[in-house]
């Protein structure tokens, strides 16, 4: 299923349940491990010197310093990397986002892994350069499916049973309907659950729909699923499907749980990276931050290839 | 005569010499053998025989020392009214002793004229704007950068900057194939988005070359996508360059005359060779400066003009809203408070200032000038290669404090900054001081409040 799966890291606890992620499994599809570590963020107009994301000094970056970095990375690492027999570490300078998507761009990986949404924007060396977070802008651009994992209870993958699909009918839920159907159906057993939650608006604002408003978009919704997901099975069996109405990512977490889901693949259908929804969280961002398992985002690019 | 192998009097044209440079972590050994730099007498004072012209004489022997720049200078005003921040004494004590002992200085005292050129001038020119008899010091600094540089005394980042012009044309280390490559990506990247989006290269009589800050394909690409956005929503003709790509001149504010030369040639190169009608220069104001007001001198080009119609990106920008090239959504215009800084490289010093006034009129519902502003307005704090001197990091830091007051006094969290320079002294304004202000560029503020023609509206 995968063959080369980039990790990209801060080397620090903060990526730690994506690491546990991101080492197991490279271990159970035989992939090679990419480490990928932005090291730091250019700073200081045209000069050389940049803040390093895991001291936060002003350091000057070359050849030593990288070599040095790596070793940090090879010891942080330790436990994992005796087990791994595949990988490389890639240590680099720029933006996050950026670099992640570059190294993705020169070794073409069938996953990324990345940890959950931190507090990056606050104040730490990975200063905003442009609109969004790192999860979102590497989701949006990237040519393969970008893991997340955010929570502790996320990280502990053990056998996929449980595939979550949350439809939201683009362009882009095309594309991960036919990677969570392929992930379900490499696995003897595994069950596709294909949910859709409708958003019913903030109730707040008086303008809520009347019960039988929501009911018959409920099922045209549940028309949409069977025309454009189920239709396109191929003669996979173990399937269900649901539509609920709600806030949509308290209602996909929910269904996660009930479903005691293993995997949760979802569309990344925006363009909009903009700076105050960032700050708020998209619902993709919510969900990752709140679901007990990890989160796979598929985009609109990956819909045309 | 000690040269050492770092600082001496050589200029950087090999990768080895720019890689030994890059591996002095923050200039150690660099200053430690700039304090055994010999000053070379006969040769400063052949120099200035041979360069100081009328003007700059007669301004250096006129200075009636009245003391009016020294309100002018944002350093002077920053620094608690510091007597030795007011622009005359500055260029006096430096370039008029130089004169006056006729060349005759030793190490220390270039050290200190080094000091001087780099950290107490950006060479934002608003002295000489309120000189009786218009002398204008940013100029003078900028005539003594050149001799500093010519004798090896020269800040470690702009020896390594001014190299990086003489190795790779472009003031970071982007080769062509690295270029080329970026804009593919770029195009790539969101094509999905803007379906058509290209950005061609090298295409021959285009309407547009548009021409870049180094630091776009190396850190930020996302901005030659969003200026590729715009040409496209604009329904312009348009072309990049492979070679001569690079607008921004670090060699400008090292005083290498020669790279300076170097590079605007290559940019120059480019408009002969693809032949557009018109160039545009990215949001940087240093850029504009260089290639389009100083580089036809640099270049020998009599008439003072580059070889074909170059604009900054504001006036591109004012152009295609004035023409409904692109429309602003009215309910999307920016609605908060917001303020303009004025570049001095292209609003003081090339006039543009009614141009960022007439953008604003159509994408800000409340506008708020900081004072003073437009020609009078102060120097972000960051300009003349201020933000990326190690050496004069607190300097720097100090400086900013007069434009966030500015920034501050007018109520607005926003800033738009078009040019680069200014954007990043703003950003560390905000580092150091954690004064609550945002700032951006107008590429990407434009594309969220324009409306796309519908055969660019993508079904999400």
């Amino acid at each position: 299923m995968f063959k080369d799966i980039l990790f990209g890291t801060s080397a620090s606890p903060a990526g730690d349940y994506a690491a546990r992620v991101a080492f197991e499994l490279a271990g159970r599809f035989d992939a090679h491990l990419r480490l990928v570590h932005v090291l730091g963020v250019p700073s200081r107009g045209f000069s050389y010197l940049a803040e390093d994301v895991r001291t936060g000094e002003q350091v000057v970056i070359d050849d030593d310093y990288k070599a040095w970095v790596e070793e940090e990375i090879k010891t942080y690492y330790a436990k994992q990397l005796e087990k791994c027999n595949d990988y490389s570490i890639h240590v680099c300078v720029g933006h996050p986002h950026r670099e992640i998507l570059r190294e993705a761009r020169n070794s073409n990986p069938d996953l990324i892994v990345l940890g959950g949404p931190t507090e990056e924007n606050e104040g730490s060396a990975y200063k905003k350069i442009v609109a969004g977070s790192t999860i979102q802008l590497v989701s949006k651009s990237a040519l393969c499916p970008v893991l997340l994992v955010s929570r502790p209870a996320a990280s502990f993958w053990g056998g996929i049973s449980s595939v979550v699909f949350g439809a939201d009918f683009s362009k882009a839920s095309d594309a991960a309907f036919k990677f969570a159907k392929k992930v379900a159906a490499s696995i003897p057993g595994c069950e596709l659950h294909i949910f859709h939650a409708m958003d019913i608006g903030p109730v707040h604002t008086g303008l809520s729909l009347s019960q039988e408003e929501i009911e018959d978009k409920i099922r045209e919704a549940r028309k949409k699923i069977r025309h454009k997901y189920v239709a396109n099975l191929e003669g996979f069996e173990k399937y269900s499907m649901e539509v609920w109405e709600g806030l949509p990512y308290v209602e996909i977490v929910k269904f996660a749980r009930e479903k005691q889901a293993d995997l949760i693949v979802m569309a990344y259908s925006t363009k909009d990276v903009d700076a105050e929804n960032a700050r708020l969280g998209s619902n993709m961002e919510q969900v990752i931050m709140r679901s007990t398992c990890p989160v796979i985002s598929v985009n609109r690019k990956m819909a045309k290839n | 005569m000690p040269e050492g192998t770092l600082c001496n009097k050589q200029t950087v044209d090999t990768k080895e010499y720019l890689n030994a440079l890059l591996a002095d972590k923050s200039g150690k050994q660099y200053y430690s053998e700039m304090e055994k730099l010999d000053v070379d007498t006969d040769k400063l004072w052949k120099s200035i025989k041979s360069t100081l012209r009328s003007r700059l004489r007669t301004w250096l022997e006129i200075c009636a020392h009245c003391g009016m720049c020294a309100d002018a200078c944002f350093l002077y005003l920053a620094n608690d009214r510091d007597p030795t921040q007011v622009p005359s004494y500055k260029i006096q004590s430096t370039l008029g002793e130089i004169v006056k002992r006729k060349g005759k200085v030793n190490n220390e005292f270039m050290r200190m004229v080094m000091d001087t050129a780099w950290s107490k001038c950006t060479c934002c020119c608003r002295c000489g704007s309120f000189c009786p008899f218009g002398i204008d010091m940013g100029i003078m600094f900028g005539y003594l950068r050149g001799l500093c540089f010519s004798q090896g005394f020269v800040p470690w980042e702009l020896k390594i900057g001014s190299g990086m012009h003489r190795v790779y044309k472009a003031q970071m280390d982007v080769t062509v194939e690295d270029w080329v490559d970026t804009c593919e990506w770029m195009a790539e990247e969101y094509e999905d988005d803007w379906p058509g989006l290209a950005i061609p290269v090298d295409k021959e009589n285009a309407d547009i070359m548009y021409t870049v800050n180094a630091r776009e394909p190396k850190h930020y690409p996302e901005d030659i996508a969003e200026a590729a956005i715009l040409f496209h929503m604009a329904g312009e003709n348009w072309t990049v360059p492979s070679k001569g790509w690079e607008e921004t001149s670090l060699a400008m504010f090292a005083g290498d005359w020669g790279a300076c030369k170097m590079q605007v040639e290559e940019v120059y190169g480019a408009m002969h060779r693809l032949k557009p009608k018109r160039m545009v220069v990215t949001e940087c104001g240093h850029a504009y400066r260089a290639t389009v007001i100083e580089g036809p001198y640099w270049a020998g080009l009599k008439d003072g003009r580059p070889p074909v119609e170059s604009i900054h990106y504001v006036e591109w920008v004012a152009e295609a809203l004035r023409t409904g090239k692109i429309k602003i959504d009215p309910a999307k215009k920016i609605k908060e408070p917001v303020t303009y800084q004025d570049s001095c490289n292209y609003i003081r010093n090339a006039g543009l200032k009614n141009v960022a006034r007439e953008i604003m009129s159509y994408i800000a519902e409340d506008f708020r000038e900081m004072t003073p502003n437009r020609e009078h307005n102060f120097c972000c704090g960051g300009g003349g290669g201020f933000n990326g001197m190690g050496r004069y990091r607190e300097q720097r830091n100090v400086g900013l404090k007069v434009k966030l007051d500015q920034i501050l006094d007018t109520g607005a969290k926003l800033v738009i900054s078009p040019c680069h320079n200014c954007w990043d002294a703003i950003r560390d304004m905000e580092e150091v001081y954690h004064a609550g202000i945002r700032w951006s560029f107008l590429k990407p503020l434009l594309i969220k409040m324009a409306i796309p023609p519908d055969h660019l509206k993508v079904e999400e």
